[in-house]
């Protein structure tokens, strides 16, 4: 399907969107559980323990996304490379050549795997061994989406350096991504919670994270440096292309997270830390998880452009 | 410190500053080349990519002046480079149509003449 004559295929940009942003979930917010939230539950064990238990039904959910959409975007992918319609493509023959002939579906069967052994790590996530092998899972699962896109397909050198900056920047913007989602989640608990020992397991887990935003911006803008010399090559090719353009387009949205996250970690998490009543921590509260969730927004719109972005040609092709 | 530094930076400074990377495949050469004169009917096509290809699903066909198939219909993929037999042919133009799909999934084709004859 073209959207806009554009030569965008639409059905394939929403899939890979969401397939995304659904894999970057789960690994972001595993990681968030074991680094931040594990880390300062020991002042609160009721909103911990609701975190524990939110984290889960959030890998679970977006789980299940990730399989559908996988799957979807097989098929998608099973039309465009034979040339088929959707419904003509749908036969053993061409889904057989697919998954078994081509590099693409190699890493499908690869994740496909991978996401059997989550959903198995997740049903017996009481047990610490489970937990963190779900964890080194979500990270094999969302680092494997490079060898999907333009990364996988550099040659040489230069193809090492475009994979691991690519693999970099899916496990940062993973962490960023489903830790939003997973603070979001924490502050509304710990505003339920209402008591002294809730606000402050909030103000240490919204201090924790911010301190890793820190070092998720730094891998996320050296990472993306890297992709964008690669996939662009110039200033021109990044100002006169649209591949360039939606790159800028995805930049400014990159920039608009900064700003909320710096207002997040330098003004409302310090008020957090100060002594007062309980109704201006929790309006300070309320505020963190509306940025959050302001955040969230942003970088969903992020991977709707990165879903756009990996189908198109890259920039370095117009020079 | 700074020389070691330094000499981990260099090579990373060299290798984007050489950056010669693509993403989806495009004719790099032929042989024939494109839109060239060869005295003789080739034996073989032969086309270079600018990215490895899914042999799978990347085909080239060859017809003749008079839009006859004078390939075996059996495309060789390796790597970045694809080719097919030709029957024998006489003197005039050939049509190459090729269609590839690389590494990163994405579908890309083409064509290109040549001419045999004296």
């Amino acid at each position: 399907m073209n959207w806009l004559g554009a030569g965008i295929d639409g059905p394939l940009v929403v899939v890979r969107a969401i397939h995304f942003a659904a894999t970057a979930i789960i690994t972001g917010t595993l990681i968030f559980r074991t680094l931040v939230a594990e880390a300062v539950s020991a002042s609160a064990r009721s909103a911990a323990t609701i975190v524990r238990t939110q984290t889960v039904r959030v890998a679970w959910i977006c789980l299940g996304i990730s399989a559908a959409s996988g799957m979807m975007w097989l098929l998608l992918e099973a039309a465009s490379m034979s040339g088929f319609s959707l419904g003509k493509s749908m036969t053993a023959d061409v889904l057989s050549t697919v998954v078994n002939e081509t590099q693409f579906g190699t890493v499908a069967q690869i994740r496909f795997a991978l996401a059997i052994i989550l959903a198995g790590c997740l049903a017996y996530d009481r047990f610490p061994l489970a937990r963190g092998l779900a964890l080194a899972t979500s990270l094999g699962l969302i680092a494997a989406l490079a060898w999907t896109g333009h990364a996988g397909s550099t040659e040489g050198e230069l193809g090492v350096l475009h994979l691991a900056a690519d693999i970099f920047h899916l496990f940062a913007a993973a962490i960023w991504m489903g830790g939003l989602v997973s603070l979001v989640l924490l502050l509304s608990a710990a505003g339920r919670d209402e008591t002294d020992a809730g606000l402050s397991f909030a103000g240490a887990a919204t201090r924790r994270f911010s301190a890793m935003g820190t070092v998720i911006v730094v891998v996320v803008f050296a990472t993306g440096i890297v992709n964008a010399w690669i996939l662009v090559g110039s200033w021109h090719a990044l100002i006169v292309t649209g591949y360039g353009r939606l790159l800028i387009l995805k930049l400014a949205l990159f920039a608009i997270m900064l700003l909320i996250a710096a207002a997040n970690r330098f003004w409302l998490a310090p008020r957090l830390a100060l002594p007062s009543d309980n109704e201006l921590q929790l309006m300070v509260l309320r505020r963190l998880a509306c940025n959050s969730m302001i955040e969230v927004a942003l970088a969903l719109m992020i991977f709707a452009i990165v879903g756009l972005l990996g189908t198109l040609h890259p920039a370095i092709h117009f020079l | 410190m700074y020389r070691s530094s330094l000499s981990g930076i260099i090579p990373l400074l060299v290798l984007l500053a050489t950056n010669d990377a693509t993403a989806h495949a495009f004719l790099d050469h032929a042989e024939p080349r494109v839109g060239n004169k060869v005295a003789a009917a080739p034996r073989q096509v032969t086309i270079w990519f600018t990215q490895k290809l899914e042999p799978a699903f990347s085909t080239i066909t060859v017809t003749n002046s008079a839009g006859e198939r004078v390939d075996t219909g059996k495309t060789r993929v390796s790597g970045d480079q694809m080719s097919i037999s030709l029957r024998s042919g006489g003197a005039g133009t050939y049509h190459v149509t090729w269609r590839v799909l690389s590494v990163d999934t994405h579908t890309t084709d083409g064509n290109f003449t040549f001419q045999v004859g004296p």
